[in-house]
This record gives C-alpha cells, structure tokens and sequence, in this order.
C-alpha cells in the first residue's frame, strides 16, 4: 500500500528498519521508509576491501572523542541495509544476565525486559534470518530453539587455534552465523571466500537486502533513498503528538505526515535526528531529563595474531571466524576487572585493510615486508576478543557546532572505557596471548584496542527521568515516535548486537499491530 | 576529469581506475597505468605526489609502480566519497586533502642530501622529527604504510604475488 501520508515513517533502510517495515506492512499498515544513503544491489557488492569502503557511513562525518572512541565511519553503514550490509553475520544472544547489570551488580543500567521476554522473538527471527550454529555445543547458550541450519565446517586455522583453547581448559563451539551452510529458504549456500565485509552478494549471508527487503517490497513498502531526515516536527496542538518528518531529498526541504513515526537510523543518527527536533518551545523528544544521547556504548575489542609452523591458510571461511567461546561469560564480577567477554575464532583475513594482517604489523616495511606477508598469508591464525562496555552518564552523543551544507548540525561522539571494563581487555587480552602460544604459535602479538559496534544514546527503561523510551521503544514524552535498533540498548553484553536489536525489533512489530 | 562527467558518475564507475590528465587528455586508466603514463595530478604536485610515492616505497616495495600517488590523488578529488583508509582512521574526507599535502611537503622539508628516508622514517616511527609539523608523523607513517599495502597488495594481482587465491564474489572491474 501506498499513499502520500503512510500510517507509519520509518527513518533508515538497515537491520531494525527493514525488518519493521516487513512486519509493518505485512500487517495491513502502509509504510515508508527514508533511507539517508544510496540503493544497495546484490548485484554490486564487488569482492574488494577497498571497494567495501562504499559501504560504511559516507555522509557528514561524526566527530569523535574520549579515549575510547566508537570508530563511526567503520562500524556504521549507508544506503539499503544500513551497517548490516556489511555486516560479518555473527548471530548471538544476550546472556541472561546481561539483562539485569545494575540489579546484579550495582553498575550500569537494567534493561526494562528480560531474556525470556526477548526469548521468543530470537527463536522466531532466527527462522526468518536463517541461522548456521550448533545449540548442544554452545555451553553457555541461553534457552531456545536450535538452530534451523548445521554450523559452517571448520577449516585448518580454527582447527589449529581451538587446540590452543583446549590446552588451556577452555571450550569452544561453531560460532552461530546468519550465514547459510546449506540452501536456505531459495538462498544458496557459503562459498568460504571471506569477502562478508563488501556485502554478500549471493546471499548467503542474510543481511537485509536478502532477508526483510523482498518482503517489504512485496508487501507495498515505499522505500526512499537520498532522503536524510533533518528532524521531527511535534503537533501545534497536542505537543506529545509526532505529526510529521522533516528530510532533505534531491536538494529539497520535505516533509512526511504519518500517524506513528519510527527512528532507526543507528545509534549516533537517531539521536542526532531527535536532539535536532528541539525548539523554543520543546525539549527535543526524549529529551526531558537529558538522557538523550546518553549511554553511548562501544564494545572494547582487539584481535590476536599468531604465526605458526603448520599451513593455517587463513583466506579461507568467513570473515566473521569458525570457532567461539563464552566461558566464563557470565562471571562477570570475577577478579582483573568487570564484564562478560567473548573470544571469536579463525576469521577469514586479507593482507591489507584496516584489520588485514599486513596493516596490523607496522613494524615490518621494506624488503622484509613481502617474505613476511607470503609467510602469514599461509601460516596466521587471528581471534577477536569482545568485551562488555558499562553504560555510563557521561558517555553521550551530541550535537556539534559545526552545520553541514544544508544547515544540519553534525553530530559528535564522546566515549571514555570504564576503568573496569578497560582492565577486563588488559587481563583477557593477556590470555589470550597464552592461548595463542598454548596452540603453537611461534610469534604471538595484538592488534590495537578498537570500539566495535555502537550502542545506547536511546536508553530504553521503566523510569522516564533515567531514560529515553519505555520497554517497546515508544519517547517517554511522546504518544506515536518511536526508536528502534542499538540506541535502545541500555548494557552491552559481550555479544554482537545484530541478532537482538532484531529480536527487539520483532517484539516492537508486534506491540504495534495490537499482538503483544 | 571531463567536465562532462560528474564526479559521481566516476565514482559509480569504479573506486580505483579513474580519468587522469596525461599529456594534455584525460584518459580512463588505472593508477598503474597512470603512474607508468606519467599522469598530472589534479589535487597535490608532482613534488608532493614524487615524495609520497617514494615514502609508500620504501615502506611497501612496490607502491610506486603500484600508482601510490595516483590513487591517493584520484581519491582525493572524489572528496567525500573517498575510498582510502584514512576514513577509518579518523582522517575526515573532508581533511584528507590537507593531511596528505602536509605530508608531503614534512617529507619534502625532510629529505636532503644528508638525510636518507630511512632516516626519516626512523624518525617518524618514533615521532623524533623536530622540524615534523601537523599531524603526528607516527600516524602520518600509519596511514600511508596502509595506503600502500592497499595499492600493492589490494588486488587480484597483489593477491597472486603472495599465493592467495581471490576467490571473488564479483570480480572488480578494476584493480580492485
């Protein structure tokens, strides 16, 4: 269906957006979504890490500081299918205790929800998405449905590095990916090439291109690209009332009426989007006791690198690795720092780029460089280290002074690493230097600590004076906006955010066609 | 470019190859090919461009012929929609420009006939240059050792010199 004022406006084309506007208009409501960025195709997601740079946030840049910065322009995307276009696929719930850190533990936030209220909303989009894993392995799933594909098989470099993990009394499991091990409903299987990070262009990664937007389309989803929302116009009348967006498409000033209005335009432009909508006689929606832009999170990253004597041929899999392991996830208290953390094993490399082995290694130049890069191009082993982020006050997405061309305030990031959380990378980071070693690496060394994925600046929460939205994503002081995706996380687990900024999603589907 | 041609329909066309000014025409050729047809770049100097490449070069051998500073040069002209890896290391598009012409003009103040690159690069590794200006040299070193593992080993070429298979998806048209 479509008409000139839908009954919904979503503001962003990614994971949340397209998955909302899916079950949105499959539901009877007619939506349209505007999507900052260009048209994505399948058809042109190239094989090439620099080419893959298309993909990540190309608009005005974000200003970042703090001393541990969220590195917007690489986690974020534009265009059709948002960051999740480029996104590695892994798939993984929140523990259980990721729901409850400041009840738990006296530390950050609680989220307005728990797992087994998330639970079904997993189970359900894993079937929609499709998802590769093996529940029995992973120890330390929380409870749900098994997984509707097998795991991926593992190659040489996992098998070389769950050695390490296994000398040292730790476990490891396939590492459950929305990427297809055998056809999945019409889509094909994985070719193990290790380009996820330029798109997957057969569509055995299930990003949104393949998964919501096929469904939105046919079920009469009007999709606007160039469209890059300025801010939301409250009712003259009724000032919790939304009445329309404002956005900026082929050089215009326009605006779109809709009875309920839903930002999901990743962390830093929703709030950038809601901070903008205030004026003389509002506070920007959400905004009422500046929780606003709060919260922002970054999970605290780095990879480990080894050399080792057997052939490991690292090209090989998927960018995301083969292998995972979240033992001790839970103890979160336990001694060296605060937080879960997770290990994700044997990713697919490439020599250059921002996180290929030649980059991470600039002590190696001239002649020495290419014996070396020949070397680790046949006998590296790479894992990542995630760790938990703490929710804190000061963490915050603003707006800077700076104005784009068309007037639109740029939107800064400040993000400062609890030293807690800090200290549990330090002490993590450490072992897993000794698991590297303990599987046979000859040369062990890191990677510099990154901030991956970026959550919170929404909170989500039962009390209005401490956070932005209530448990279904609904602004506090508003009766028809909406968030939705990462903004709404107010803790950050350990885990990659996609599978439950989705399930989060399905729920707000849902509660707004009158099912929950 | 031609100003028949928009930036962007460049730009939709490849993230690599590009029209270069040689001799007096624009030509649609990949940075190696520019590099080997003497191009006229269009953002730095042929001063600046000869002191990057040869910086990329003695970092990553190879870069030069590569076409390290055509590529950083076409980049430069598509602005915001540049592709090189400064924009993830937190070099904004909009101040690539700058980064890269004050980078080459410290290495240009640099060199002399008692000063060797290796020299300079020591210096830069260790942030130790005192007449260094802007960004610290350290990560000047960073960003444009990366720039150069991109243009060398960033392609199905590169690839094949160190034993990988491409494997690709969708082949790019161009280098890369």
């Amino acid at each position: 269906m479509v008409s000139e004022n839908p009954d919904v406006v979503i503001v962003g084309a990614g994971a949340a957006g397209l998955m909302l506007a899916a079950r949105l208009a499959e539901g009877g409501q007619s939506v349209t979504v505007l999507e900052a960025g260009p048209e994505r195709k399948l058809s042109e997601l190239t094989s090439s890490q620099i080419w893959a740079r298309k993909l990540k946030w190309s608009e005005p840049a974000v200003s970042e500081s703090g001393d541990h910065k969220i590195g917007h322009a690489f986690n974020a995307g534009s265009g059709t299918g948002g960051s999740a276009i480029h996104h590695y696929g892994v798939w993984l719930r929140m523990h259980e205790g990721d729901f409850s850190l400041k009840r738990d533990h006296g530390l950050g936030l609680d989220w307005p929800l728990s797992y087994a209220d998330l639970a079904p909303h997993y189970d359900r989009v894993q079937s929609e998405v499709g998802l590769s894993g093996d529940a029995d392995q992973e120890r330390w799933r929380p409870k749900g449905a098994p997984y509707p594909m097998p795991p991926l098989p593992l190659f040489a470099q996992s098998r070389v590095l769950a050695r390490g993990f296994e000398k040292t009394g730790r476990h490891t499991s396939p590492l459950p990916l929305a990427i297809n091990s055998q056809p999945y409903q019409g889509r094909r299987s994985c070719q193990y090439d290790g380009w996820c990070d330029a798109g997957c262009p057969i569509g055995a990664l299930g990003n949104p291109l393949v998964v919501w937007l096929p469904r939105a389309r046919a079920a009469g989803v009007r999709l606007e690209h160039g469209a890059r929302v300025s801010r939301v116009i409250r009712s003259a009348s009724n000032a919790q009332h939304i009445k329309s967006v404002e956005y900026l498409q082929d050089g215009e000033r326009k605006t779109l009426r809709a009875d309920r209005i839903i930002i999901a335009a990743f962390a830093v432009q929703s709030v950038r989007i809601l901070l903008s909508s205030a004026s003389e006689q509002h506070a920007a929606p959400g905004n009422h006791s500046d929780k606003l832009g709060r919260y922002l999170m970054t999970h605290p990253a780095a990879t480990v690198f080894g050399l080792f004597e057997e052939e490991t041929y690292p090209h090989q899999g998927v960018s995301a690795g083969q292998l995972l392991c979240h033992d001790d996830y839970d103890n979160k208290n336990a001694s060296g720092g605060f937080g879960a953390s997770q290990w994700m094993i044997g990713h697919a490399i490439k020599p250059h780029d921002l996180l290929g082995y030649g980059t991470g290694r600039p002590d190696i130049s001239g002649a020495e460089l290419e014996p070396w890069l020949k070397r680790a191009a046949r006998h590296l082993g790479n894992m990542t280290l995630v760790c938990e982020d703490i929710a804190a006050h000061e963490n915050r997405i603003t707006l800077s002074d700076r104005l784009d061309d068309d007037g639109i305030p740029y939107a800064h990031t400040h993000h400062d690493l609890d030293p807690a959380a800090a200290a549990r990378w330090t002490q993590r980071m450490s072992e897993g230097a000794d698991i590297m070693r303990a599987a046979g690496a000859s040369e062990v060394w890191s990677g510099p600590r990154i901030g991956m994925h970026i959550l919170g600046g929404a909170v989500m929460g039962d009390d209005p004076a401490q956070s932005v939205t209530d448990a279904f994503g609904r602004v506090h002081d508003t009766d028809n906006l909406y968030i939705a995706g990462t903004a709404l996380f107010p803790s950050s687990g350990a885990v990659n955010p996609t599978f439950t900024l989705t399930a989060l999603a399905s729920r707000q589907a849902d509660h707004l066609l009158g099912k929950s | 470019m031609p100003a028949s041609l928009s930036r962007r329909h460049l730009l939709a066309r490849s993230s690599a190859a590009g029209f270069f000014m040689v001799a007096g025409q624009w030509l649609w050729l990949t940075p190696h090919e520019a590099e080997a047809r003497t191009f006229e770049p269009q953002i730095l100097s042929s001063e600046q461009c000869k002191a990057l490449s040869t910086l990329g070069d003695a970092l990553v051998p190879g870069a030069a012929i590569a076409g390290l500073a055509a590529y950083i040069d076409l980049q430069l002209q598509a602005g915001d929609q540049s592709l090189l890896i400064g924009k993830y290391l937190g070099v904004d598009t909009s101040a690539q420009t700058s980064f890269y012409r004050a980078a080459a003009d410290n290495v240009i103040a640099m060199i002399d006939e008692h000063t060797s690159m290796q020299t300079v690069i020591a210096g830069m590794a260790a942030d130790t240059l005192p007449e260094w200006a802007g960004p610290p040299a350290s990560y000047v070193l960073f960003v444009l050792r990366a720039d150069a593992l991109d243009v060398t080993y960033g392609t199905p070429e590169g690839f094949e010199n160190l034993g990988i298979p491409y494997m690709a998806h969708i082949m790019p048209e161009q280098p890369w």
